[in-house]
């Protein structure tokens, strides 16, 4: 049995996920600031070069980042299994992914082929060394539970997608934008958004509430059932839409229907959570619990309005992934300070609350959703739109703020030696 | 009789009730919460001892590895006893931020060691003890805390 997570020696070092936090906000300061460059008519358009590329900037440069980065510290934890070579993984896939998002966002915006090539050697490249790296610590996995089914699961959602994003990226290379491109291009979203980032989410929320809230533990049907049940739902969804479109309605519904099951799932879990504390993560999980139950709704009901309302489908899911991935952020980034500096010996440390500005995370959190409400609005009232995404722009500088300060402490208190005091441990020992 | 996987993460679920009712109580006052932290500090050292000098001791015998996961899982037992004797402070220097600054901590440092211990250790101190299971769980629910 692999035992590397118990131990701080091999335990992933601090850098592996933190470079893709820190990174992640830029890429969000990044999306907003195209945003703000663009119209909301051509936003409305899911197919418009500019829709596309601000989409993979929160997508690839924002929630995978995190997503991925995240991957190395919590196999250990959740799983017991630990990435091989986790620093050269982490390195090699953050330089590959960061020069493929960058080029492929530049390529798209001005028709560049070389870098289109770039972005498709880049991102290929980086996502199969992190994906690779994350399968062969999943085989490691004795004791398979819900979470890591579900973590299991969306890391094969995740292979597919990669592959065709390729093919997608490959199409605009060789200028070959056909109807085949349309249907790819649709299961690629889907398959992204429920299919990696959801069921994730569900699998790691089976673990997460109940332990760090307190609320009760999921019924057992749900965390054997659920992931499957999605998954099965959306291989038929895609078969559907490929072979049978007038029926893809059915597949929709089998998807939207556990995802909002899930979503109320979480709001009434929290309600019932032992612990009283509501800090800026619970909020967090609150909207995202809001944000999936309108998201799945509209997606059923855009089938009957022409896809008319597919990106605003598109924001609502968004939030969703975007509220759960930003409250996570700021539990597990001062606890890995905290926790380092600790295993360290380093004692008269501040606690994790005390690293994370709360009033700057409250402002973090209330100019968020602001930006997304919105943009939702903004399709009936264009002149939202800056507004709009100036107040994402603020809610990412903020982020990173929170990211940036426990970094900064943990990098002074290593600098500083306050009060390096080993004895504890010795005395443990003895 | 329980398993010793399903008598240690019981015990994880009642502990974690105490540290529920703890953190409600200081929400109220936190002169108040003083007993239910001295419970939780009690119930959890409690819960140390029947690992350290029961369990631990067993699987170290009977697999050889001292250095291995046992002993990350004491070092983090001690983290956590330096953060809850903190705590205790903090209610005395009626400090709220402080204490629920080191509530926070605990608590995700003592989520993160239970995972990992009813991931890992339970299953594996479950497969290489089965046949002195019965005898390993009597012996931990008759412990005398030191």
């Amino acid at each position: 049995m692999e035992l590397a997570g118990l131990s701080t020696d091999q335990a992933p070092p601090i850098s592996a996920p933190v470079r893709f936090f820190l990174t992640a906000p830029l890429f969000g300061i990044l999306a907003g600031i195209l945003i703000l460059f663009s119209d909301s008519a051509t936003l409305m358009n899911r197919f418009s070069m500019e829709s596309i590329v601000i989409t993979h900037a929160i997508t690839i440069g924002f929630l995978s980042f995190i997503m991925l980065g995240s991957m190395t510290q919590m196999l250990p934890v959740l799983a017991g299994a630990k990435m091989p070579k986790v620093e050269l993984v982490t390195q090699s896939s953050y330089i590959l992914l960061v020069v493929g998002v960058i080029s492929m966002l530049i390529g798209l915006y001005t028709s560049n082929t070389m870098l289109n090539i770039i972005a498709f050697i880049g991102l290929g490249g980086g996502f199969l060394i992190i994906l690779t790296a994350t399968a062969l610590s999943l085989r490691t996995v004795v004791n398979f539970n819900a979470t890591v089914r579900g973590i299991t699961t969306s890391m094969v959602f995740a292979f597919f997608i990669v592959l065709m994003g390729l093919y997608l990226l490959y199409s605009y290379i060789i200028n070959d934008v056909g109807s085949t491109h349309m249907i790819v291009a649709n299961v690629h979203s889907v398959w992204a958004v429920f299919g990696f980032a959801v069921i994730l989410i569900i699998g790691v929320a089976f673990q997460v509430l109940p332990m760090f809230y307190v609320a009760p533990k999921f019924k057992s049907f749900c965390k054997k059932r659920v992931v499957w049940l999605i998954s099965i739902g959306l291989v038929i969804w895609m078969f559907l839409s490929a072979f049978y479109e007038e029926y893809t309605i059915v597949g929709k519904l089998w998807i939207a229907m556990f995802v909002w099951a899930f979503a109320t799932t979480v709001w009434l879990k929290l309600s019932k959570r032992r612990r009283p504390i509501s800090d800026v993560t619970v909020w967090y999980w609150r909207s995202a619990s809001i944000f999936l139950t309108l998201g799945s709704f509209l997606w059923i009901f855009d089938e009957y309005f022409k896809h008319e309302y597919i990106v605003m489908v598109g924001i609502l899911i968004g939030g969703f992934i975007l509220s759960i991935i930003i409250g996570m952020l700021y539990k597990i980034v001062p606890f890995l300070v905290w926790f380092h500096l600790n295993a360290m010996g380093y004692m008269s440390i501040p606690t994790i609350n005390e690293m994370i500005n709360k009033r700057v995370a409250q402002v973090q959190f209330i100019l968020f959703i602001a930006s997304l409400i919105g943009f939702i609005f903004s399709f009936y009232m264009p002149y939202l739109l800056d507004i709009s995404a100036i107040s994402f722009i603020i809610s990412m500088v903020l982020l990173e703020y929170n990211v940036v300060a426990p970094i900064l402490i943990y990098i002074k208190t290593k600098k500083t030696k306050p009060d390096f005091d080993m004895s504890m441990f010795e005395a443990a020992k003895e | 009789m329980s398993t010793i996987k399903e008598f240690l993460s019981a015990d994880h679920s009642r502990c974690d009730e105490i540290f529920a009712n703890m953190e409600a109580k200081a929400g109220e006052s936190l002169a108040d919460a003083r007993e239910l932290c001295e419970e939780f500090k009690n119930e959890t050292e409690r819960h140390f001892q029947m690992e350290e000098r029961v369990m631990f001791l067993e699987f170290e015998n009977k697999t050889g590895m001292t250095q291995g996961p046992t002993a990350m899982m004491r070092q983090e037992h001690t983290q956590m006893r330096t953060l809850m004797s903190q705590m205790l402070d903090a209610i005395d220097a009626d400090n709220k931020d402080k204490f629920f600054g080191l509530s926070e901590t605990l608590m995700i440092l003592l989520q993160q060691h239970n995972m990992k211990e009813e991931q890992m250790l339970y299953p594996m101190a479950q497969q290489h003890l089965a046949a002195e299971s019965d005898r390993i769980v009597d012996m931990m629910e008759s412990l005398i805390v030191e």
